[in-house]
């Protein structure tokens, strides 16, 4: 089904067509799930979204996308937060489309594109090592040319929804020479390929949202290389600055904030000057992220690049938001030690989910320091 | 070279000229050796300087054309506001042009109201506005001095603190209770039974303590009746407190340049400190203060010149005067610690800067009563 062209809407227009969707298709025991959601959970949504044109709001509508422009689609984010929507696996919408779309040669955009709008392939991303976190430059994973083939041995790990996965979208060294970055490049794998084993790991909340992946022998074919040998650093970094602005939206903590609130005035504690200060302290951090964040997409709405100084609105967001369910546990008293739903003073609350799904924002993405490092040197411009 | 968006509509346009006249002012009128020289003494700054400001149409930029003003608006006051305050000018502007000004322009004694605004805008009258009676009071309603009819004219008893600006004031704008209400008088400085004390403030400029004593003043001199008088001030405070927030961030702009600088030239252990992850990560956080002040700042005066009123105003003003009154302080803290000993002495501009955050962040409420009265009005709202 071709969507109608969202853009030539206004926004509030927009807006209310997006409630509209989301309140007659979400499934109402999805709304707020606080940890990643499972593809056997989401799959029937994804199929949802794929009927109506809705799967991939940032490709544009040649490729079966929404073609939503910057503003509608600070909307659609907006509203899915609201909603409390869950992602689906989205790394084939978010980052192998718009990835193929730059860099992918016909063949590849023909095969894989429509299959990520149907759902049938769905993509991990295999970045992360045991040894490359950070420095992510430095991985090992190896791609060795063999005729028509590469053989990829190595291991990845932090792969979101690996074992959900079809496909895997792969950094690979395929040089030691020079530079560390110029070695690298970008490979499109079959998750069913012979020689690959994935191993869910539970993280503290207990649930397996990511996983290790193994590469033993592995032939991948030559075909399936994106952006040319040892392109593959240029590649990963070209993403939309539409992504990077994203993770530092104001209403991903909103969630919190609302249960803190609601807990606090259960317990009388806005009759109590102390925890109106931290509370209030915590509601205006938000409330002035909220007043950069606009600021940043303003610019990306005058079609402007934004430049590295948009790192900061990632650790205010997210730091902010751990200070958040850092309170919300605290408030809970003896409950903050229990996981699960309690009754505290009359309303039913679960504080240690919120407070472990705030958790990795400040490691993934590029952790809190890394960020901090990319404004000191190109922000402040200071000495390394 | 492309076009300019920002020169595209005349208001911007003011914008522009008046970002110039501060930058120009700064580099030529005002220097920090002025500002070092003027500590501590009396009244504190300099009438010529004073008269510069008349002539840059600064003091003038609140108040409408028809009282002899701009007739521009927080936009342009902000500008104005923050690059006099990065170079520390000990110069009273908020206080008259901003708090004093913002009183005046909305009381309804049409005959005092144009003369006192046609002489401040020409620099020939500072007016300073005492409404303040206790610390860490923000109600403009909490007022105990009294005002009585005395033969055909009002007779004022009582005492007001904290008075901005007072020191070289013509004259006060003094709110008091009236049979009638909340009402705003007009005390020329001077006038018999009126006493002014002036004690330091950290930056080493003072603040005014006034007592009034069976003062006498004529009918002419009701400024806003009490069916203005109320929203006179709380609007002048809810202004004069954003504007309080473009000051501190000119000096927190300031102080972090002057640290991030001294990052990169500082050698220790064979490095800039500057190349240090610790301190490096510490200036960060400090930029990030800078830039949430920023951004709340530009949304509270497009909100002002949109016309925002009530609690939404005083919410707003509240808003920008706990982010920046936080940001400031830490920033200028931060950067004596950043500094090491130098930072510490005397000589060294960093104490400076500290020290009007001090001042600034302690005017009108501080970041914590500013939280308290933020959240006060999200439940009055509701």
């Amino acid at each position: 089904m071709t969507p109608p062209d969202f853009n030539a809407l206004g926004d509030d227009d927009f807006r209310a067509r997006v409630r509209e969707f989301f309140a007659q298709h979400y499934p109402p025991h999805l709304r707020f799930v606080l940890r990643r959601a499972r593809l056997a959970e989401m799959k029937a949504w994804y199929l949802t979204l794929s009927r109506h044109g809705w799967i991939a709001p940032n490709w544009p509508r040649e490729y079966g996308g929404m073609g939503l422009d910057t503003g509608k689609m600070i909307i659609l984010l907006e509203e899915t937060e609201r909603y409390g929507v869950s992602r689906v696996p989205d790394h084939g919408i978010v980052q192998v489309g718009p990835i193929l779309m730059k860099y992918g040669t016909p063949g590849q955009q023909q095969f894989y594109l429509p299959k990520i709008l149907t759902g049938e392939h769905i993509w991990g991303q295999g970045y992360s090592e045991p040894n490359a976190g950070s420095d992510l430059a430095s991985l090992a994973t190896s791609a060795v040319p063999d005729g028509d083939d590469f053989i990829v041995n190595g291991q990845k790990i932090w792969t979101t929804l690996a074992h959900d996965s079809t496909h895997i979208y792969l950094l690979a060294r395929t040089s030691r020479e020079g530079k560390k970055q110029e070695g690298i490049s970008f490979l499109l794998v079959d998750a069913a390929s012979p020689g690959i084993t994935i191993r869910p790991i539970r993280n503290i909340a207990g649930h397996e949202e990511f996983c290790e992946v193994f590469f033993d022998n592995v032939r991948v074919p030559q075909a399936n290389l994106v952006g040319g040998l040892n392109k593959g650093w240029t590649v990963a970094k070209a993403l939309l600055s539409f992504e990077r602005i994203n993770i530092g939206s104001p209403r991903r903590p909103q969630y919190a904030l609302k249960r803190l609130e609601q807990l606090a005035h259960a317990k009388g504690l806005f009759e109590d000057p102390g925890f109106v200060d931290k509370f209030t302290a915590l509601e205006l951090d938000l409330a002035d992220l909220g007043s950069l964040y606009a600021r940043y997409v303003e610019v990306v709405k005058r079609g402007e690049e934004l430049g590295q100084e948009v790192s900061m609105l990632k650790i205010w967001a997210m730091e902010a938001w751990q200070r958040l369910t850092d309170l919300l546990i605290e408030t809970a008293h003896e409950y903050g030690g229990m996981p699960g739903e309690h009754s505290m003073d009359g309303v039913d609350v679960d504080v240690l989910s919120p407070f472990y799904y705030a958790r990795p924002g400040t490691i993934y993405g590029g952790s809190s320091e890394i960020q901090r490092n990319i404004l000191a040197k190109y922000v402040l411009k200071l000495p390394s | 070279m492309p076009a300019d968006p920002a020169t595209s509509s005349t208001g911007n346009e003011h914008a522009r000229m008046l970002r110039d006249s501060v930058a120009d002012f700064v580099k030529r009128g005002t220097d920090i050796k002025r500002v070092r020289r003027l500590r501590e003494t009396q009244p504190g700054f300099e009438r010529p300087v004073w008269q510069q400001m008349a002539q840059f149409g600064w003091l003038g930029i609140l108040v409408p054309e028809a009282y002899g003003g701009l007739g521009l608006g927080c936009t342009e006051m902000a500008i104005v506001a923050a690059g006099t305050a990065s170079a520390l000018t000990p110069e009273p502007l908020t206080a008259a042009a901003v708090l004093a000004a913002g009183a005046i322009m909305r009381s309804d004694n049409e005959t005092l109201k144009r003369e006192l605004l046609e002489s401040l805008v020409a620099g020939a009258s500072i007016p300073a506005l005492a409404w303040q009676e206790n610390a860490g009071v923000i109600d403009a309603t909490q007022c105990t001095v009294r005002a009585e009819p005395f033969e055909a004219a009002i007779k004022l008893n009582g005492g007001k603190k904290f008075i901005a600006g007072a020191a070289g004031a013509d004259g006060f704008v003094v709110s008091a209770q009236s049979p009638e209400g909340l009402t705003l008088y007009w005390v020329p400085a001077g006038s018999s039974g009126v006493t002014l004390d002036l004690q330091p403030l950290a930056d080493g400029r003072t603040t005014g303590t006034l007592q009034l004593n069976d003062v006498v003043v004529p009918p002419s001199h009701v400024l806003a009746s009490a069916a203005c008088a109320r929203e006179a001030l709380e609007g002048a405070i809810d202004t004069t407190l954003v504007m309080a927030g473009a000051e501190m961030g000119g000096v927190m702009g300031r102080a972090l340049d002057m640290s991030v600088d001294y990052m990169k030239t500082r050698v220790q252990f064979g490095k800039p400190i500057g190349s240090f992850q610790a301190l490096a990560h510490r200036a960060v956080d400090l930029h990030i203060q800078r830039e949430l002040s920023s951004a709340v700042l530009d949304d509270a005066v497009a909100l002002f010149d949109a016309g925002v009123t009530g609690t939404r105003r005083s919410s707003m003003a509240s808003r920008v005067k706990a982010r920046c009154s936080e940001a400031g302080l830490r920033i200028t803290r931060e950067a004596i610690q950043i500094h090491g000993a130098i930072g510490f002495t005397d000589e060294y501009d960093a104490g400076l800067y500290l020290k009007r955050a001090l001042t600034l962040s302690a005017w009108l409420g501080n970041a914590a009563q500013h939280r308290r009265r933020y959240a006060e009005l999200a439940v009055t709202h509701e």
